[in-house]
């Protein structure tokens, strides 16, 4: 790739006329220090299909974000049952009596087959749900990679083989069986007798069992990464002059390992988002009312709905596309604005 | 029948990927359901009850089906297996349908209309629906001439009197235990200390309970009037069983039958295969036909994988017909609104009614006030959306369904006819009354698929009118050992009952009697009424069946109007398809299904 710089110093010996103050400006912005943050934002700002998949990605969270506002604006929300509010929308087996799910103005995306919630309502707080926990993940995830593969590469011995094998173990476990035999017991943990078993202690189960197995290749990787930067002279130099490694982890090797952080980060996001639909897809996870992304394929997938309302589906199914093929070319673009030498 | 188990399990969402039809675009609902027209129907089928028949209606053979012909193989895909052949353990409505193909019992229910909508009680193998001088406590029957099992011996008294007094061995669990009782003068299972060990150790029942004074005639002997016996005594369950062939328990594999057909073959889990039975003699049968030369029953199809196959009419399908299975909810619109399906399409009531129990144990629940809160609020639309719609689930009033004897179509006391969405408003009034708005209600629900989708539902309208709704999921596995706990901690949960026959005998006192709450006892709201359980006691001892189902609905409105432990939520229906080749296809609200005994094939 050829460097700006090199562009403007050789279109600047054309200009003859006042050769000098111009040979002092183009001098200063030669010898102008980036850091490599600024270096991967230019070559980030290059990257047209990074920039169009950050701004859809944003979009989504956008939204997710503002689900209640824009509930509010539109003035409907995803728990009305509205085949028993205006029952004469819908049949007696509460399929929709207008075409394409009863899409209408009034309804932008159609109702639910069934108990007739608002589709557009439910795609918004479906898309924030899962949204919510993904990201609670990733963060779970990445401070607990971060703290066990950093002090497993950084101290070494005992330590380092402790950890990897712990994360060899973890590896070795059948993520997707684990999930759906470990939500129930997880939520039957809180549940009290009498009452329904609470929304956020589904959430918490849900990001509990998916941080519990979402860490490991993190940390792998900063594992790796620390043990070579341990052996490198800046390192030494820290360590001679008799810092203690606390700090030295803090300023000296963090700093260096943000790049494979951010780049995993935004590939663990999406598969979070997947594994989240997975379950609940399978009926582990959000249960009906509170709506999620996942949910709604299950319930696309129901006969009632693919007999009755194929409609239906594609609202779910293309924004969910939309948002992890967005996402994983966000992670191509921000690994190769970190890291261009290295070959896809 | 007791326990809608059997809808426990009912369609399982199958992701029939290749099924996926990528047309971006789908076609909208259609409304099949009209109430109004159907309350219409139901008071016609009213009108006519089911009478007992005298002899000349008991003789054989049975009227012909109009345009039937002999020969032919039929397909039959059935979704559960049968689990008994054994007559006296036969009770669960599948086994009870296919049955009838080859068990005859003393009384039967004969069609007297060919869509099977009209009945009466005719003699079986006996000559008539059964005598009675005294009201009902002694009960005289004579065999048929030239009756038969299928290894040639003609059937006799001996026979039947081995066929009830083995029902008091230990053996013999899952049948009905109706007729026990009755015998025995005691609720509950303390029958079998009139005979413990059944006839297999030389004891017999003594003359004072069941005669057999020749080789015709059998006499029952009852302490208490059972006006009822003829319609017992049509259960499959009461049906024949060979005293010479009487293997026990191996019975249940190999039972020695009498109807027109014969078990060739018989592979629990997988199939079952009828050929016809030689040694039948029409002339003797008033209920039953013999055009097809042989039935291949297949187990485990599911309704969704029975349903696209029947559609799609193709090859042996053509001859195909499940007795058991109905369309799948999904299908349903889709096969209504199809007009070459029309002919090939039956539909009726099942005996199941479902009903949300309101736990009587629980002190919140006391407060009549709340009850009739829960009553007004509490949508029933969702039970009817979750099953398919008008044409699989009605709009119900009573605990009394169409297809028993007394139901009035009339009868709505919470409105639900008009607003089956409940009434939030009567109820947040009612409730403000009580001064218990946002009180804690703890529903039950069964984690089928069903039960997801009408409990969320249910739980939202009820919350509109200001309850604290808690929903907590049960297993389906072990939905009504849960609910049938005397201590559960559940405040609302719904349960389907359905009659045994088309009398409320079999529905109100096993469901709503005081004095038999018990853990797995089936009074799941643990009502004890002492008016209830005395007009039981008083309605049981009425031997006009007319007069009886009269009496009956006036105490269903009674429970359901003034006691308020249950609120309806449904009356179940069915559709069923068969393939373009069968004749003679008709639903039998007796059976509740396709009458497999006058099918043919084209």
């Amino acid at each position: 790739m050829t460097s700006p710089i090199d562009v403007e110093g050789g279109g600047t010996s054309v200009a003859v006329d006042d050769a000098p103050q111009s040979q002092a400006t183009s001098e200063a912005k030669a010898l102008e220090g980036r850091s490599p943050g600024q270096l991967m934002w230019i070559r980030f700002k290059r990257d047209r299909t990074g920039v169009i998949s950050a701004f859809v990605v944003a979009f989504f969270f956008l939204i997710a974000l503002a689900a209640p506002l824009i509930a509010k604006l539109y003035g409907k929300n995803p728990y009305t049952v509205y085949a028993d509010v205006r029952p004469e929308l819908f049949d007696s087996a509460g399929v929709p009596i207008k075409p394409n799910g009863g899409i209408s103005s009034e309804f932008w995306f159609g109702l639910e087959p069934g108990n007739g919630y608002d589709v557009f309502t439910k795609l918004l707080y479906g898309i924030r749900t899962s949204l919510m926990i993904s990201v609670a993940v990733t963060i779970a995830a990445v401070l607990t990679g971060i703290l066990l593969g950093v002090s497993a590469g950084y101290l070494g011995g005992r330590a380092d083989y402790f950890i990897s094998r712990v994360i060899d173990f973890l590896l070795a476990f059948p993520a997707q069986l684990f999930f759906i035999a470990s939500m129930p017991v997880v939520v039957s943990l809180f549940v009290s007798p009498r009452d329904e078993t609470p929304v956020y202690v589904r959430v918490v189960a849900l990001i509990l069992v998916q941080w519990f197995l979402g860490w490991m290749s993190l940390g792998r990787v900063l594992r790796g990464t620390t043990l070579a930067l341990r052996e490198r002279e800046f390192i030494e130099a820290a360590r001679v002059s008799g810092a203690p490694p606390w700090r030295i982890i803090r300023r000296e090797i963090l700093p260096n390992v943000v790049t494979p952080i951010l780049v995993q980060g935004t590939y663990l996001l999406p598969n979070f988002v997947t594994a989240e639909a997975g379950l609940s897809f399978l009926g582990v996870g959000i249960v009906e009312p509170t709506p999620d992304w996942g949910q709604m394929f299950s319930k696309a997938s129901t006969e009632l709905v693919m007999q009755n309302d194929i409609t239906y589906m594609f609202f779910p199914g293309i924004s969910m596309i939309i948002f992890i093929v967005a996402f994983n070319l966000l992670g191509d673009s921000v690994r190769d604005a970190f890291d261009p030498k290295t070959a896809r | 029948m007791s326990k809608g188990g059997r809808h426990a399990y009912a369609a399982a969402s199958v992701l029939a990927a290749g099924a996926l039809v990528l047309t971006g675009c789908s076609k909208g609902g259609s409304d099949t359901g009209d109430n109004k027209k159907q309350d219409k129907e139901n008071a016609q089928r009213q009108q006519a009850s089911i009478k007992f028949g005298d002899a000349a209606d008991s003789q054989g053979p049975a009227p012909a089906v109009p345009g039937a012909k002999s020969g032919g193989t039929v397909s039959v895909p059935a979704r559960d297996s049968i689990a008994h052949l054994d007559p006296g353990q036969i009770y669960v409505s599948n086994e009870s349908q296919i049955a009838q193909l080859y068990h005859r019992g003393l009384t039967g229910f004969k069609a007297t209309s060919n869509d099977g909508t009209k009945h009466e009680v005719v003699g079986d193998l006996a000559t008539d629906a059964g005598t009675t001088t005294d009201g009902g406590k002694t009960w005289k029957y004579t065999l048929k001439d030239g009756i038969k099992f299928e290894d040639g011996t003609p059937i006799t008294s001996k026979d039947v009197r081995q066929t009830f007094e083995r029902l008091f061995a230990s053996f013999i669990n899952t049948g009905p235990t109706y007729i026990q009782q009755w015998m025995a003068n005691t609720p509950g299972a303390d029958y079998r200390k009139l005979l413990p060990d059944g006839p297999y150790k030389g004891k017999h029942l003594p003359n004072t309970v069941l005669e057999t004074p020749d080789a015709k005639t059998i006499v029952f002997h009852f302490k208490t009037a059972h006006a009822d016996l003829p319609y017992a005594l049509g259960m499959v369950g009461y049906s024949v069983v060979s005293q010479k062939g009487d293997t026990k328990e191996k019975y249940d594999k190999k039972p020695v039958t009498t109807g027109p057909y014969k078990i060739e073959s018989f592979k629990s889990g997988k199939s079952m295969v009828l050929v016809k039975n030689p040694n039948w003699d029409p002339k003797t049968d008033p209920l039953r036909h013999q055009y097809v030369d042989q039935f291949n029953v297949t187990f485990n199809q599911q309704y969704e994988d029975s349903t696209k196959a029947l559609l799609a009419d193709s090859g042996s399908d053509q001859t195909a017909v499940s007795f058991q299975n109905s369309v799948d909810a999904g299908n349903l619109s889709k096969v209504l609104s199809d007009p070459k399906m029309k002919s090939r399409t039956v539909k009726g009531y099942q005996p199941f009614v479902g009903q949300m129990n309101i736990n009587l144990s629980h002190p919140a629940m006391k407060d009549k006030k709340v009850r009739e809160a829960i009553a007004y609020a509490l949508p029933v639309s969702p039970f009817q959306r979750a099953y398919g719609g008008a044409d699989a689930m009605e709009i119900p009033g009573g605990i009394i369904s169409p297809t028993v004897s007394g139901y009035d179509p009339s009868f709505d006391p919470w409105g639900k006819k008009e607003k089956p969405a409940g009434d939030a408003a009567k109820a947040k009034k009612l409730l403000q009354e009580a001064g218990k708005v946002g009180m804690k209600l703890t529903f039950g629900y069964i984690n089928s698929q069903e039960g997801q989708a009408y409990s969320t539902a249910m739980a939202a309208g009820l919350k509109q009118a200001g309850f604290d709704v808690q929903r907590q999921e049960i297993p389906a596995e072990s939905y009504y050992d849960q609910v049938s706990k005397i201590k559960n901690n559940y405040d609302i949960f719904n349960t389907n009952w359905g009659a045994d026959w088309p009398s409320a005998s079999t529905v109100i006192p096993p469901t709503f009697d005081g004095r038999v709450i018990a853990d797995g006892a089936s009074n799941y709201s643990q009502i004890n009424d002492p008016k209830v359980n005395s007009e039981i006691d008083r309605i049981n001892q009425i031997t006009d069946p007319v007069k009886a189902a009269a009496e009956w609905e006036k105490l269903d409105k009674y429970i359901v109007k003034d006691v308020i432990n249950i609120v309806p939520t449904g009356y179940f229906k069915q559709v069923q398809i068969a393939g373009s080749k069968i004749g003679g296809l008709a639903y039998d609200d007796v059976i509740a299904g396709i009458d497999p005994r006058r099918l043919y094939v084209k």
